[in-house]
């Protein structure tokens, strides 16, 4: 069987292995996300000083944050309860609020149709009012225009002279 | 802890398809599926806004508040995401909604708490679960809210999303709304600052021993 060529593993591999590491290193090796790394990744680690360091820096972060699962507040046994409790008083809130709306307007509906009624016939009078004044003011505006309009000129009397014409011809 | 009991963060396939069907359902008008959602992801929506809020009772309020608006935008949500996705992008967007309203956050006040009101803030659950002890614990907690309080809101919450809850570059960049090399990048930076303070705190704590050892060693030999 031929050697496969060596392939370089790269810093972007060692941080992309690094990433996909557990949360915990499984059974026996707990606490050792070294020892879970890959051949090459450790090789490379041992060669690459930015990548220990990267490493170094994972393992002490990872550690101390693990301690902080600890200490995580977690749910009382009635918090699902409580949830479902809450949906259904903002639901029934929610149905009486549009419920309400609907009530307010039925019970403001006679109010509103008398005052829309007052409304009518308030603004017809008004554009009645507007209407009539305006023919009024035209009709006094007629005369004072008739003295300054040209009369129109008298028809010819082409039909006159044609009818003299045709008499006088023997 | 139940939050872990569950699969793991953004859920497999099998628990992805779960999902579907029961929000469907809930699409649809049916409580009861939703009921079962909350039942499956409230616990990691408690742990996910526990590791960016401090107080229990914010922890408490945005998660609640996080499932009442999930219900309602439900018929919204069209599924190209995972609805745990899409359930723990709402509970990031709150709790950072929360600490912009709230601006000046004290940055561990539970510390001023009676050992009372402390058990209480670790949760009603841990009182009968064996282990360290509340002060211990709270001081653990303190320490590391020292350590993340150099970092930027974001990042400590991407961080946090690692570390502590194990969601993949992927999930985080979906749930922070942005492109999963910046992810990568930030996530890189977040843990050279947060690993840095803490060797300087492992050096301080070092040369102090020594101190205190030459110290006792003093007291001894003039006795």
């Amino acid at each position: 069987m031929k050697d496969r060529p060596m392939v370089e593993f790269s810093c972007e591999s060692f941080r992309e292995q690094l990433e996909r590491l557990p949360l915990e290193p499984p059974g026996s090796k707990a606490g050792d996300w070294r020892g879970i790394l890959s051949q090459e990744a450790r090789e490379h680690a041992a060669k690459c000083a930015t990548c220990e360091a990267a490493l170094g820096d994972f393992v002490e972060t990872r550690q101390a944050l693990g301690e902080m699962r600890r200490t995580l507040p977690e749910p009382g046994p009635w918090f699902v309860s409580r949830v479902m409790a809450t949906i259904r008083a903002r639901e029934k809130q929610l149905a009486e609020q549009s419920e309400g709306v609907w009530i307010g307007v039925m019970r403001l509906a006679p109010r509103l149709s008398a005052f829309a009624a007052v409304l009518l016939v308030l603004g017809g009078t008004w554009v009645m009012e507007l209407r009539r004044a305006e023919q009024v003011r035209q009709q006094q505006m007629r005369p004072a225009e008739g003295m300054f309009e040209t009369r129109p000129s008298a028809p010819p009397n082409d039909d006159i002279i044609a009818s003299t014409y045709e008499e006088s011809q023997p | 802890m139940a939050a872990k009991a569950e699969a793991g963060p953004g859920g497999g396939g099998t628990r992805r398809g779960d999902d579907r069907e029961l929000v469907r359902r809930a699409q649809q008008g049916d409580a009861e599926a939703f009921e079962t959602l909350v039942q499956k992801h409230h616990g990691r929506v408690f742990a996910v806004a526990g590791g960016i809020l401090r107080n229990r009772e914010d922890v408490e309020d945005i998660s609640q508040q996080v499932f009442v608006k999930a219900y309602f935008s439900l018929k919204k949500f069209d599924q190209r995401a995972a609805f745990s996705t899409w359930l723990y992008k709402i509970t990031v967007n709150e709790c950072w909604d929360l600490l912009r309203k709230k601006k000046v956050r004290p940055l561990v006040y539970e510390s001023e708490l009676s050992e009372e009101q402390a058990s209480m803030y670790l949760g009603t659950e841990q009182k009968s679960r064996p282990g360290p002890d509340v002060t211990e614990q709270l001081e653990v907690r303190q320490q590391l809210e020292q350590w993340l309080g150099c970092l930027e809101e974001r990042d400590r919450t991407m961080l946090t999303l690692k570390e502590v809850e194990g969601f993949t570059v992927e999930e985080i960049a979906e749930i922070v709304g942005i492109n999963g090399n910046t992810v990568k990048v930030r996530l890189f930076r977040a843990r050279q600052r947060v690993a840095e303070m803490i060797r300087r705190k492992k050096r301080a704590a070092s040369v102090h021993q020594r101190r205190n050892q030459e110290f006792a060693g003093n007291e001894v030999t003039e006795e």
